[in-house]
């Protein structure tokens, strides 16, 4: 059943002929209904929002399990990353899952299989930046035709016939599109000469988000490695692109990087446009069908934390564009942060959000971020809802760093989580425990967000002490906003610190002057995947460590205070937060630590930056992204509901593992389910569908 | 039907192995117990520089698309578990583009440079090579009272 051509394509193509022919009236596209949730964060617009309300605070503690699919066998291994969110949608739930990133559709009642797709991509797949099961799907219907679209680990965008999992023969070459193709760039890998040359097969470029489909576009970012210690200052670029729902033509491209000519070409001095690289979309795209407009959030540049190579503000990098849904063509852009050095992404789906300012009725869209900041905008001009001046950071001593001596800060809402490093910020548990934690972090640079990396020195600074970063605050699952009450909730980790140290780089190791490192821990060559790690291939030679890195933490304690983990509703009309809690159980490490013995510790909250959150009709669920074991449970981890006028937990329901990829919602008839993927550590993935007993408690 | 005797060969020997396992006292050495050397870990660290870092950072604080491998949360996974279960996990799904492309050896280095930056002690012996083995060996977060 895992079919790697299309079968029966010409009857299929010859009833989408006439379909086709057909006028739209007769056949409107799909506008889906409260009960299911047909993108992958619901709607276009970004919210995770169901009016559901069966599951409620009377009940929830009740759910047991309706169905379970592991992923195991939808790949050649097992994956431990499950990150997808279904879709729901006309009686069929859809994901991806596995390591081949498969397509399944499950009845979603029963989570009976009714059929998967794979497609068998070779080396392609297997070089590919962003490999596994990906983070969803996209749902496309006219009539009786109904389409899956989703984009592969070797970037390829895939049109499947909803009912079969047949590839659609007319859309792209026999249901295809090669997305390294046609993307006014020749998509290219260094070769063993060194040299920047053509290479479909292993050139860097791919995705991991669900498409966007909205109209009659399909929308498809980029991603690419992890940037922190690049092999060059060159690399593909990640530009984003929309094509025809029907038959995968290239409509339109934004180039992420301008070309010569192009507005913002000029923020990339020296003709560094033309070899940086990245600046991809890789989070999800949001779109207001109603204006036509589609909301783009950008990555960083190449580099993540050096960019001595790319001088100038750099746009688009991080920057949240807004484009013309039909043309790609530019309505309006703010960069959240000019000459990236930080890793700050803007790593999910913007949020649109019809709100009232003053009296005013403001069409919005709302930005949650690694930094902490919930960025917002008037969705139609660009103009931020509240002043964003343009504020004075500190200014580097890098050598051939350029700096921006400014970044805009908002200053409505507040930051919802840590986005910089203070000694008010360090665990203070008990005197002894600061004190510790004081003479660990002299090491290295502290300071508030947009604080600079450093040059990591063994004498110290090791690098600068970041918080809000790489990690977040906010990674890709985002927020979450309910359009009711016209309040968000944003899950964010408040205590992934991170160092960023640079080192300079051999040059057999990168042409990057400076990569990510640390004093003392010599920089590697890097190796192709598997070269010389054969059986028989010589051992690595001995090498002394440097020594000079010690784990952050004090006495297996967080080295920063509580809450680790939060979720805050903020209210979008004033700016301001309605409630704040820590999410998630207080780890074992705290909980059962003689140090802390006697102790009164509220709940902690857990170090973890992937969480998303669903909103309901009255709750805000999100599960934990850390294994714990208490009195109450056993080894596992909670998915747990809160009241969202208030932010008290309501109940809670036992995962075996970890909350992986952000809980869903829709209903069947009459009955409610509420799934989410778990997995990580030992744990494989697997989709877990909660629903309440028929019969009652 | 040959094979059956073979299959009731093979449960009885999987029986008595069970039931030495069980008469052994559960789980009787940890992470605490030095289980490693130095001189592995540090044979490891180029080898988790070259395959292992790419992805999870070079201070194994982890990335966009791979979770740390020190600190409370890489801590909490595996905490109650055996290295054996960790060691499995790396051999089947690590290094993310080619599993299994490392050596039993480079994987229990690699393995042995984790359990050093995470604090756990050196010891005189090496880390066995087969998961089977490790699986003896607890996964403990917290330092157990009586080896204080």
């Amino acid at each position: 059943m895992l079919p790697r051509k299309a079968s029966g394509g010409s009857l299929r193509f010859v009833c989408f002929v006439i379909l086709s022919l057909i006028p739209a009236v007769v056949f409107a596209q799909y506008h889906p209904k409260d009960t299911e949730w047909a993108s992958y964060a619901a709607d276009l617009a970004g919210t995770r929002y169901r009016p559901l309300d069966q599951i409620n605070a009377s009940n929830f503690s009740n759910l047991e399990i309706a169905w379970r699919i592991k992923t195991d066998n939808f790949g050649d291994r097992a994956e431990y990353k499950l990150e997808g969110t279904p879709l729901m949608v006309n009686g069929v739930l859809y994901a991806t899952a596995g390591s081949r990133r498969a397509v399944i559709a499950v009845d979603p009642e029963s989570g009976e299989l009714l059929w998967i797709h794979g497609e068998h991509e070779g080396k392609r797949g297997g070089a590919a930046p962003r490999q596994l099961s990906g983070r969803g799907l996209a749902y496309w219907s006219e009539g009786v035709d109904e389409r899956i679209f989703y984009v592969t680990p070797g970037f390829r965008l895939i049109c499947l016939d909803a009912k079969t999992g047949v590839r659609v023969p007319s859309f792209g070459e026999n249901g295809i599109v090669d997305l390294k193709l046609d993307d006014d760039q020749t998509i290219s890998d260094w070769n063993n000469n060194r040299e920047w040359a053509p290479n479909l097969e292993t050139g860097e470029i791919g995705i991991q988000s669900a498409p966007a489909v909205a109209g009659d576009t399909v929308i498809v970012g980029a991603a690419f490695r992890e940037g922190m210690t690049p092999k060059s200052m060159r690399n593909n670029k990640g530009y984003a692109r929309g094509f025809d729902v029907r038959t995968g033509k290239r409509l339109w491209i934004f180039h992420t990087i301008p070309k010569k000519g192009e507005f913002g070409y000029n923020t990339w001095e020296k003709g560094s446009a033309e070899y940086t690289g990245n600046t991809g979309v890789w989070s999800q795209v949001t779109v207001d069908e109603k204006l036509g407009l589609a909301y783009l959030p950008v990555e960083s540049p190449t580099s993540d934390f050096y960019g001595g190579h790319r001088p100038g503000n750099n746009l688009f990098g991080e920057t949240l564009v807004c484009v013309d849904l039909k043309t790609g063509e530019r309505k309006w852009h703010f960069q959240l942060v000019h000459h990236p050095l930080w890793d700050m992404d803007i790593s999910s789906a913007p949020i649109l959000a019809d709100i009232t300012v003053d009296g005013k009725p403001v069409k919005a869209v709302a930005q949650p971020t690694k930094q902490g900041f919930l960025y917002m905008f008037d969705r139609v001009t660009g103009k931020p809802i509240w002043p964003m001046p343009e504020r004075p950071v500190e200014v580097g001593n890098v050598p051939g760093e350029w700096y921006s001596p400014t970044q805009p800060i908002p200053t409505k809402p507040p930051a919802y989580s840590r986005n910089g490093v203070s000694i008010d910020d360090l665990i203070d548990f008990t005197p002894a425990l600061r004190e510790k934690a004081k003479q660990d972090v002299a090491k290295y640079h502290l300071g508030p967000v947009f604080t600079p990396p450093t040059v990591s020195k063994r004498e110290g600074p090791l690098g600068t002490l970041t918080m809000g970063t790489a990690s977040g605050g906010t990674n890709w699952p985002g927020g979450s906003y309910d359009p009711e009450t016209h309040i968000a909730y944003i899950y964010a980790c408040n205590s992934c610190i991170e160092p960023i140290g640079l080192v300079e780089s051999p040059k057999e190791v990168s042409d990057l002057r400076y990569i990510s490192g640390v004093a003392g821990r010599e920089v590697q060559i890097l190796r192709g995947p598997g070269e010389n790690a054969g059986a028989d291939s010589p051992k690595p030679p001995k090498k002394r460590a440097g020594g000079s890195y010690s784990r952050l933490e004090e006495d297996d304690l967080p080295i920063v205070k509580p809450p680790y983990g939060t979720i805050t509703a903020i209210n979008l009309d004033k700016g301001e937060f309605v409630w704040q809690i820590a999410h998630g159980e207080t780890p074992d490490v705290v909980r059962n630590s003689e140090l802390l013995k006697g102790m009164n510790i509220p709940r902690t909250g857990q170090t973890t930056y992937n969480i998303g959150t669903l909103v309901t009709k009255t709750l805000v669920i999100a599960g934990e992204g850390q294994v714990t074991t208490t009195a109450d449970h056993p080894r596992g981890a909670m998915l747990r509901a809160y009241d969202k006028a208030t932010g008290k937990e309501v109940g809670a329901v036992f995962m075996p593992a970890p909350q992986s990829g952000s809980p869903m919602t829709y209903m069947v008839h009459g009955k409610q389910y509420i799934v989410v993927a778990v997995s990580g550590g030992p744990y494989s993935g697997e989709y877990i569908a909660y629903t309440l007993p028929s019969a009652g408690e | 039907m040959k094979r059956l005797p073979l299959l009731l060969g093979s449960a009885l020997i999987a029986a008595s192995l069970f039931a030495l396992r069980a008469q052994e006292p559960a789980g009787s050495r940890s992470v605490w117990d030095g289980v490693y050397t130095e001189e592995q870990a540090k044979r490891g660290e180029p080898v988790y520089q070259k395959e292992c870092a790419a992805c999870h950072g070079a201070m194994m604080t982890g990335g966009e698309s791979a979770p740390p491998l020190t600190g409370g949360g890489f801590q909490a996974n595996w905490n109650g578990l055996t290295l054996g279960d960790l060691f499995d996990r790396i051999r089947k799904t690590m290094p993310q583009s080619k599993p299994g492309s490392l050596t039993r050896q480079q994987d229990a280095d690699v393995l042995a440079f984790m359990l050093s930056l995470n604090k756990f002690p050196a010891g005189k012996t090496e880390l066995y090579r087969q998961s089977e083995m490790l699986k003896e060996i607890r996964f403990e977060t917290k330092k157990p009272a009586a080896k204080d």
